[in-house]
This record gives C-alpha cells, structure tokens and sequence, in this order.
C-alpha cells in the first residue's frame, strides 16, 4: 500500500489537517469551537478512510459521528451553560502538575509509539514479495473489471460490497449484540436525562428527595401528594 | 428377503416402546396396546418366516453358508471400535503342549498364515513374537440354520404367547407395561439368537435377564415376586460372570468376537481329550457356567420354579420357551469350543443328566401346578445339555424345538387352569376340569401325551433320539451313565406328569365346597395348608391387580353366580377361557403333535435322516462341527444339487492326515470303552434293530411311568399318601427340594449377611474409631497451635503491619486524590512502561544516535 | 503544487517523522513522496496521543468525551489501515479491519449518548461540568 501523487499530496493535507484540528480541539477555550473542530478532525480521517479505499467507513463517520454524534455534542453544550468558560474566567486546564505530568507522559509515548511504528514497521517489510506482487496483479485485474461510475474518471469498487457480505457472513452475531447495545444506550440515555419532575411522575423518586424539593417547588409539591394518595 | 432380517429385532423394541412410554401417558386401550404388541410380534414372524424361507428353501438358497448382515451392507454399526489388541493367549506354545499329530499343527500354523488374521508381528531382534488383531466390534445379524430355528421358534411360539396374553391379562391396570416389557424381551432374545458375535449375545444374555427380572417381578406389590425377581437377577449374575470370562477368553485368544472368525480360527486348534485341560476348556468352562445360570442347571437352577411367581404367559414364554433355552444356544452355537474339549463334553453330559433326574423327582412330589412345570421344564432342559454332551447337538436343539411346543402349551393351558379357576393355582383343589374346560383339556392332553414320549407326538422324537444318541455316543466314555440316568429321569417325567393330569383334569371336583379367595396365587395354597377356610388380604396392592382391601373378608359367600372379572371369591364354578386363549393352545397343541416329523427317528426311515434339509439334523449339520474331520458338518452331507456342502469352510478347515482311519472319525477322541450301543449291536448284528430296540425301552419307561401315575392318582388316590408316608425321607427331600435353598441359604447368603456385618463392624469401629481419633487429635493440635498465633504470632504481625501503616500512609493516601483524571493518568504511565519495556532499549539507542546527529 | 508543498513541508516532514531513523532528508523526503501504512499508523498514534493529553488535561467534561472520541478514531484509522494493508499482501477479502470499525463506530454512538446523558443528569444535579469539582469519589 503505497500512496502516489496526488493521493500522496491529499494525505499529508488530510493528516496535517486532522492532527492540527485534534490539537485545537483540545486546546479550544470555547466547547463550542472545541466542537466544531472535532467535526473537522473527524472529517479529515474521513477522507484518509477514502484514500485506504474504505468509502463505507468514510460514509458512516460522516454520517454518524459528525451527522449524529456531534449534534448531539451542540446540543448538550447548549443544554449546558459553560458561559464562564467562554467569558475566561474559568481555567480551562486542570491544575498544572497534572498538566505538567500528562504532557510529560504523552511525549514520552509519542516518542515510544513513532519509534515502535518504524521498527515494526522495518518487521512487516520482510514479507512475501510475490505475493504481494500476486495481489497487486490481481487487485489490478480486478478494477479493470470494475464498472465505469458515471462520470467516467473513475470506478465502482466492491470494497462496500466486501464489507457488507463479510459483515453479514462472520460478523452478524456481533452485529446482533452491537444492535441490542444500541438500543440499550438509547434507553439509558432516555432514563437517564429524565428531570426530577418526569421522575416524580412515574414515582421513581427516594421519598426523601421528593420532600426535600417539594419545599421550594410547588409543582413537585403537588406531584407528591398525587403520589401520596 | 433375508437381508431384512435386521428388521426383525426391531419391530418388537418399537412395539415395546410405543408400549411403554406412551401407553401409559396417553391412556392407550387393551385392544390398542394388544394390537401393538401381538402387530409387531406376528409382523416380526412373518419377515422372519419369509427370511428362513428365502435363506434356506427357496430356488437360491444360501443355506449351507452363513449369512451375516455386515457382508452384503444390509445392516452393519461397529458399536464397540475397539482398535488394536494384543493377543495374549492361544500362543503357539500352548498350541504345541496338546497336539494329537504333527500333520494338524502343521495345517494349523498354515492356516493361521493364510487366514491373516491374527496379525503376527514382532520385534526381529529379539525374536520375541507379539501376536495382533483387531477388535472393531460391529453390530450386525447373522442368519444361519441355528439362528433362524431359534428365530423361529421365538417369533412363532412368542405370537402365541402374546395372543395369549391380551386374554390373560385382561383387566389388568400394568397392562401396558406387562407388554412393553414382553416387547423388550422379543427384542433381547432375538438379538441374543440373531448376534453376529459374542458381545452381541452378551447384550441380547443380559437383556432377557433384565426383563426375566421386570416380568417375574411384575407383581412387585407382592414380596415372594419381588424376592423371586431379584433371586433370578441374583443367580443369574453367577452363570454371568463365567459368560463374561468367557468372551475375554476368546478375545485373548482369537481377537475378535465375530463367529465366524471365531469359529474358524478354534477349528484349527487341536482337540483337548480327556486329561488334557487346555485354553479352549477353559473357555467352554466359563461358557457353561453362563449356560447353566441361564438355562438353569445344577447347581444355578434354584431360581427358575421361583420364577413362576410372573404371570403365567411370562412363565411360559421366557421360563419354558425360549430364554431358558439360550443356554442351549450358546452351547451349540459355540460348539466348536466345546467338542475341542472332551473334558466339558463329559462335564456337559453328566450335570445335564443329573438336572434331568434331579427336577424330575422333585416335580414328583410338588402341589403348585406352575411349580410342578418349573421343574419339569428344569428337567427337560437338563435332556438337552445330555444331547449336547454326548456329541448330538442337533437332537439338542430339536428337543428344544419341541420343548417350546409342548411346554409353551402345557404353561399356557396351565394358564388357562389358572385363569378359569380364579387364580387358584394349588392342584389339590382342581380336579375333573375336563368337563368344565374342554379346549383346555384336549390341547393339555397332546401336551401331556408329547411330554411323557408317546409316539408320535413331538416329544417322543426328540426324547428318543437323545436317549439314543447318549447310549452310542463315542464322543464320552461314561455314555452308558447318561443313558440310564436320563431313562429314570423319562419315567420320572411320565409319571409326574400324569399325576398332573389326574389332579387338574381327572377324578373328582375338589374344589367344590371349598372357598377361593385371597390376595394372590401363593396365598391361596399356603391357606390350603394351613387348613384355614378363609382369610383376609395381607398386603395393600399398588393397583396392577385386581385386590381385596385390607381388612375385607374374603371367605364364601354360597352364590355361584360370578363374572370373572368382579372377583367374586365364593365357591366357584370352572369356565372356559375365550377365544383368544385357547386358539393359541390348538396352534401349540397341533405344533406340538405333529412337530417332530422335521426330526424323525433314522430307525423309522432306514437309517438316513430323510427329507434334505426340510430335516432338522440336516438342517443343522452346517454349523455342527465335526472333531473327526476338522470340519463342519458330516462327510456325506450333500445339498439338493449333490454338491458336497460348504466345500468352502471344509476346504479350509481339511487338517484330517491321511492315515486317519474311517472308524477313527466317528470316535474322534478315540476309543471310549464300555459303550451300551455296541455292546446291543454286537449281540444282534443289526444297527437298526439295536435302535429300535432302544425306542421300545424308551416308550416302555414311558408307559410305565403313566401307567403308576394312573394307578395312583386315578385307580386308588389312596396310594400317594401310603407311599409317601413308607418313603417319608425320600418323599421329604423331593417335597423340600433337596434343601437345595436352604442349603444355599446358609452356605451363601448367610455367609455373605455375615460378611456384610463384619465389614460394616470393622467400619464403624476401626475406621470410623481412626478418623474420629483423627480428628480429636486434629482439634487437641489446633487448639495448641491457635494459642500460638493468636500470643505470637498476630503480636509480630500486628507489630509491622502498625510500624508500616504509620511510616506508608501519608503517601498512599497522597496517591488518592479522588480525581478521575489523575487515575487515567496513572493509566497512561502504565502505558508508557509498557511501550519501554517493549522498545526501552532501543529507544535508548535510538535516542543516543539523533543526539549524536545534532551534536 | 505538488512540488512546492512538498518543497516547502520536506525538512519539518522529516525531522518529525524520520529524525529517529537514520536523519537523511533526502530519503525522508522521498519516503514522504510515498506515504504507506507506517504513515498512517504514526497518524492514528498521534491523534491517539492528542485524544489522551485531551483526557488529561481538560477540565470541561464535554471536551473530555470529544477526547475519548479522537481516541477511538484513531483506533479506527489504525484497524482500516491495517485492513487495506492486508488486502494488499495477497489478503484480497480481508475486511475484518473494517468490520471492526463498523462497531467501534457503534460503541463510539452509544457511549456518546450515555455520555452525554450522564452529563445532563449530573449537571442538573451538581450544576457543574468541571471535573476538578467532580470529586465524590474520594470520600
């Protein structure tokens, strides 16, 4: 897998873009920027998944992460009020030896990591060259077979058909259980952001928080003795 | 047709399973559950029928060959894969130690290098010999003359029986359970006679034993059923445990379990005479022992007249029929074995002839009309063991043949007896039943008359020729014993059983004027000797009978007017059983009379056994080994075509040296002295009349026992109780048995109670006493040592743990700042140490060349 | 525009990428011409990093989850490349890469919605979303 021209040149501006991105997202003193610069780092890796020919993958991180995802992020920011924040005057760090000692950490991991990738990567080097050579040729013939897309520059893979059969074929139990985890995360989700008033209306409340805020809520106060009775 | 014959061991299994498991649960019907079972048993019949005829009679027969279901693919499972063996016996050493001539060892070594199997390998240098085989042990069926005899005689005299039972039976709530196990035992029994191998056999042995076990134990509310089941199961264990040494033994001999492979390996073995105990003694040793448990022969027959505590139809399918005979089976089946050894032939011979004599004069003198056909059934069978020994097997499983049919039919008129009295069983208190049950007494009759040798009823042949072939046998020395011995029992036999006919049939009506009733069969008599008129049910029943609440009074009531099936214990009046009772009686009945025309007498038709193999000694021949020639069958056997028969095996077994003379073959073990036969044919220099000779002795025993039955049960009753008292030790052993229970009472199960006892006393007072010392002293060093950690050492420890909190603390309790984010810290430090300890080196290296690039 | 973007980036380029290496920068530069898989693992390991110092450092429990998800994308980016890599050594239906993402993409969504829930319940309770002020769990 080795990337030439152009696909060489979108890769290093994908990637400068989406660490760059990554790093304002952390650095950003507004959530609302913070956010917003997510969106691009995800978009970014988005298109480093085209140039690895998964245009399905792609597809889904745009369409659930930043389509999904990170509407739900808007949202809950507004939910929140994080003013302060923005207005600068809260610390958006954390105390700084904590500060100090997870830049130390992360660059010494960084360091490691590069490093780890090179070797390992000197490792995977020492393969079968004929086979790859094999699959390229057949990788070659194979697009050659491939229907024209409409514009005709360019091909219709079956890289989205691959993935969907094998999704279906070996991964469809865990496709189950993923699709039983969703739905569970939507009705935790659910219960979860309930207010203490929905709460109270389905009686899921300790007795003794419902007193304690009948004394300054008078709806809650009325729900309590509808309980009551 | 006869590649279906796996089918029918199955259709009776799936009749009994319908039976059993669902019979109950969906609250089948009699008729359903009767048409079930007597529907597989007469399908069964039928394919089996059509099997034997397409085997043995039809235009491309297979007769002369054995058929084995594995050979064309009909039917084949290996249900043991025992792989590779080593065998450890029949070395050729030992083979060596008893040979008879260098010409048989000579053959046999080639033989056993042709016939491949077993494999003989071994260590070249060394020179030690290992010998090999395979022992993938399948499940398959073979169909042979015996084979398909016995078949027959299971399916047919079964249907009978089953016929039989839905009438006998009728009313009973176990009614689906008493013919699921009946269908079980079909099952058992024929994969007992239809095993391609030993194991298979073994299978069908155990499984007849375990539903003689249910079915005699069918009554199970009843203790003397229950006590009788467990004591059949019991004894049955000991001919067992021989069985099973048994097929170790020719495992470790011969490899493998397959008869066929058995068989020819063992024909090429030589012959053990008289004074030579060799492996294959041992072998037939083990296999009569299972043979006498089975069949029950001294000293294992206790538990057959016991047996007769199971409903009728059971007493006369298993006890009298067919499972008694398995051990006939074996015995033939595995004939080769045993005419190897002329040491069993003899023991074979002698304990036949003494079970014979024995059962008869206790049948003499028994009161129980089921006991007295107990015994009487131990007794004929210990005619057959006698044909077995003296070299005639064929005329062995002839009488068993005919044995089945007048003895199925005797037990099941004696059913009919029973039923028709309202379970009365005791013959003191029958009397004069022709007039009331005149199907019954016809078709007893032909029984009667078949039993006691009157030509030419079935018995007659097959009784003849056994007595016959004991007197000329050259296969034993002590032929002449057997004979004589076997003669009394035949008396023995007549008169006893003319005395049954007089009590039941004949004379006057005793059961007038005196009241039935009771919990069960057994009550009934013992009431009778203890002289009471009436008495009360003894045990609360679990419902499978009909029953007396306990505390009812059961006594007369003066009507006679009844319905069988309301119980009504007043003094009663006989009837005839229905239909589907006594139809079953005439087929036995004819069977009975005209069935031992397929064995006729040589005497009859010039000295050949006529009719090819519609004759069931020619029939037979294939599978009888000959000890003279070394090969199967006779040497002028031939088949329709005037083919010698089983050129094939004969070929292969063809170990006779050329010097042996013809007068040699008929004696294969050589002269055997004093011989009755010879010593007759010698005075009248003529065979045939030497022969008959013997029939005439034969049917003047016969007549002479008859005609003392008569005169003392019908000319003057008054004689029994004169005799009795004249022989009152005599007549004391035979009422009591010999003692025989009492005897094993003592010397077994006393024995083993005591045993029991000691054992448990050495229980519960040497070990029980060592692990409760154990455990004080385990207590007594706890307490010690407890005193010491709790002073000592928790001091020390307590000690360090307070020195090391005080100094460690603050420093731990730093490290808990309760801030999610430093935990993920440490997370991530944790991961840093992970990658340097992966790459720590070479990072280092790494680190130390970019310095030196900048530098 | 080719040229001049690798012009101008090549001497940055290869310090970070290769420096450990053997510091040439004309094989670096020739290397960054071609970029394979190791390239994209060294992506995915930064944006991992970046993700990490996220968690550690901010204090903004909104930002913390935006965090954890550059964490997973990064995992992601690192099994679809591993995926084509594969593919590419003679592994033509390798996919398991992919399918992976697929459900890193799914646990990603649903732990942003419980996240996010938890988020709202707690700010409704304690009326704050810093995390320094989340210290109930030191009692």
């Amino acid at each position: 897998m080795i990337l030439t021209g152009w696909e060489a040149v979108f890769f290093w501006v994908f990637s400068i873009a989406a660490i760059f991105a990554a790093l304002l997202t952390v650095m950003a003193r507004n959530t609302i920027h913070s956010a917003l610069f997510l969106i691009s780092s995800l978009v970014s890796v988005s298109a480093l998944f085209i140039l690895l020919r998964a245009e399905f993958i792609a597809g889904v991180q745009i369409l659930v992460y930043v389509g999904g995802v990170m509407v739900l992020f808007l949202f809950v920011i507004m939910l929140v009020n994080v003013g302060s924040e923005e207005r600068g005057s809260e610390e958006i760090f954390n105390h700084p030896r904590q500060v100090t000692t997870s830049v130390i950490f992360c660059a010494l991991l960084v360091g490691g990591l590069l490093y780890a990738i090179n070797v390992g990567y000197e490792g995977l080097q020492k393969r079968d060259e004929t086979a790859v050579t094999v699959a390229a040729g057949q990788r070659t013939a194979d697009e050659q077979n491939l229907p024209e897309a409409a514009t005709g520059s360019s091909r219709i893979t079956k890289e989205t058909e691959r993935v969907g059969s094998g999704l279906y074929r070996y991964g469809s139990l865990p496709f189950e259980i993923a699709s039983v985890l969703l739905l569970v995360a939507i009705i935790g989700s659910v219960m979860l952001a309930r207010t203490l008033k929905q709460e109270a209306a389905v009686d899921d409340t300790a007795p003794e928080i419902l007193q304690r805020e009948a004394q300054h809520d008078p709806e809650i106060a009325k729900l309590q003795s509808t309980i009551a009775q | 047709m006869y590649r279906y014959i796996w089918l029918v061991p199955l259709l009776p299994l799936a009749g009994a399973a319908i039976n059993g498991l669902l019979g109950r649960k969906l609250r089948f019907s009699e008729k359903l559950i009767g048409g079930i079972a007597v529907g597989s048993i007469a399908l069964a019949f039928l394919i089996t029928v059509a099997a034997v005829y397409s085997y043995a009679f039809s235009r491309n027969a297979m007769w002369p060959q054995t058929y084995v279901t594995s050979q064309d693919g009909a039917f084949k499972f290996t249900w043991i894969p025992g792989g590779a063996v080593r065998l450890t016996q029949g070395s050729p050493e030992l083979q060596a130690l008893n040979l008879r001539s260098e010409a048989a060892m000579k053959r046999a070594a080639e033989l056993q290098a042709q016939q491949n199997q077993p494999v003989i390998g071994g260590n070249e240098q060394t020179g030690e010999e290992t010998r090999g085989s395979v022992l993938d042990v399948e499940w398959s069926y073979q169909l042979d003359a015996l084979s398909s005899i016995f078949m027959l005689i299971v399916t047919g005299v079964g249907l009978c029986i089953f016929v039989f039972a839905t009438g006998y039976m009728h009313g009973d709530t176990g009614f689906y359970r008493f013919f699921a196990y009946m269908g079980l035992f079909m099952f058992s029994m024929l994969v007992l006679v239809m095993g391609s191998n030993f194991l298979m056999m073994f299978v069908g042995w155990e499984g007849v034993g375990l539903c003689s076990y249910l079915l005699i134990g069918y009554y199970f509310d009843r203790q003397e059923a229950a006590n009788a089941s467990r004591k059949a199961f019991i004894t049955n264990r000991v001919g067992d445990f021989g069985f099973a040494l048994a097929i170790f033994g020719v495992i470790a001999t011969f490899g493998t379990t397959q008869y066929t492979d058995v068989f020819g390996q063992a024909a090429t073995f030589p012959l053990e005479p008289l004074g030579h105990w060799g492996l294959l003694s041992w072998i037939a040793l083990g296999l009569f022992i299972g043979a006498c448990g089975k069949s029950a022969q001294l000293p294992l027959h206790v538990w057959l007249p016991d047996a007769m505590a199971g409903p009728t139809p059971v007493s006369a399918l298993i006890h009298a029929a067919t499972m008694v005979t398995a051990g006939l089976y074996m015995v033939t089946r595995t004939n080769v074995i045993f005419q190897h050894s002329q040491t069993m032939m003899m023991v074979v011979a002698l304990v036949g002839a003494a079970t014979a004599l024995f059962a008869a004069t206790i049948g003499i003198t028994q009161n129980d009309i089921k006991k007295v056909l107990a015994y009487s059934t131990v007794s004929q069978l210990g005619f057959m063991f006698m044909a077995c020994g003296v070299g005639a097997f064929a005329i062995g499983i002839f009488h068993v043949m005919t044995h089945a049919f007048f003895k199925a039919l005797m037990f099941l008129g004696a059913g009919s007896v029973i039923h028709g009295m309202h379970h009365e069983q005791d013959m003191r208190r029958m009397g004069n039943l022709r007039k009331y049950m005149p199907y019954t007494y016809l078709t007893f009759l032909a029984g009667w008359l078949a039993i006691c040798g009157i030509i030419p009823f079935s018995g007659f042949w097959s009784k003849d020729e056994i007595l016959w072939n004991a007197a000329s046998t050259r296969y034993i020395p002590v032929g002449w014993i057997v004979w004589i011995v076997g003669t009394i029992a035949a008396t023995c036999t007549a008169f006893y059983m003319t005395r049954l006919m007089a009590m039941t049939f004949w004379g006057k009506e005793k059961f007038l004027g005196k009241q039935a009733g009771g919990e069960a069969d057994e009550a009934h008599a013992s009431a009778y000797d203890k002289g009471l008129t009436q008495h009360d049910a003894k045990f609360t029943s679990a419902g499978d009978r009909p029953r007396h609440e306990p505390g009812e009074h059961v006594g007369p009531t003066g009507s006679s007017a009844h319905a069988h099936d309301d119980h009504g214990h007043a003094v009663h009046i006989p009837h005839e059983s229905p239909a589907s009772m006594w139809v079953p009686l005439a087929v036995l009945a004819v069977l009975a009379t005209i069935g031992g025309f397929v064995g006729i007498s040589t005497a009859f038709t010039g000295g050949k056994h006529i009719g090819g193999r519609m004759n069931i000694v020619n029939f037979l021949d294939p599978i009888i080994w000959n000890p003279a020639t070394h090969h199967f069958g006779k040497e002028e056997m031939l088949d329709s075509a005037g083919r010698p028969l089983d050129g094939e095996l004969r070929a292969r077994a063809e170990v006779l040296p050329a010097g042996i003379e013809a007068k040699e073959a008929s004696s294969p073990y050589g002269p055997q002295g004093f011989n009755l036969a010879e010593i007759a044919d010698s005075k009248l220099h003529n065979e045939t009349a030497t022969e008959w000779l013997f029939i005439v002795i034969s049917l003047l025993v016969a007549g002479i026992g008859i005609g003392l039955g008569y005169l003392f049960y019908v000319k003057d009753t008054r004689l029994p109780d004169i005799w009795a008292a004249r022989l009152k030790p005599l007549y004391q052993a035979s009422y009591n048995k010999y003692w025989v229970d009492e005897f094993f009472g003592w010397a077994v199960t006393r024995r083993v109670m005591d045993a029991a006892r000691g054992v448990f006393a050495f229980d519960s007072k040497v070990v029980d006493g060592g692990v409760n010392g154990s455990a004080w002293l385990t207590r007594l060093s706890s307490r010690i040592i407890g005193g010491t950690d709790q002073y000592f050492v928790d001091g020390i420890v307590n000690a360090i743990a307070a020195f090391v909190a005080r100094l460690m603390s603050p420093l731990f309790r730093a490290a808990q700042t309760g801030f999610a984010q430093n935990y993920a810290l440490v997370m991530v430090l944790g991961l840093v140490v992970a990658v340097a300890l992966f790459f720590g080196s070479d990072i280092a290296r790494a680190v130390k060349s970019v310095f030196a690039i900048i530098l | 525009m080719q040229f001049l973007l690798f012009n101008f980036l090549s001497p940055a380029l290869g310090l970070l990428f290769q420096a450990a290496t053997n510091g040439r920068f004309a094989t670096a530069w020739e290397k960054a011409q071609h970029p394979d898989l190791s390239k994209f693992l060294i992506i995915g390991a930064l944006l991992f990093i970046i993700g990490v110092a996220g968690v550690l450092t901010r204090r903004n429990i909104i930002v913390i989850f935006m965090s954890i998800e550059l964490i997973l994308n990064a995992a992601n980016l690192n099994f679809i490349a591993m995926s084509r890599y594969l593919q590419d050594t003679g592994n033509v239906n390798a996919v398991a890469g992919q399918i992976f993402a697929v459900f890193v993409i799914v646990v990603a969504a649903a732990e942003a919605a419980i996240g996010l829930g938890i988020v709202i319940a707690l700010y409704r309770n304690k009326e704050t979303i810093w995390v320094d002020e989340i210290d109930i769990l030191k009692w």
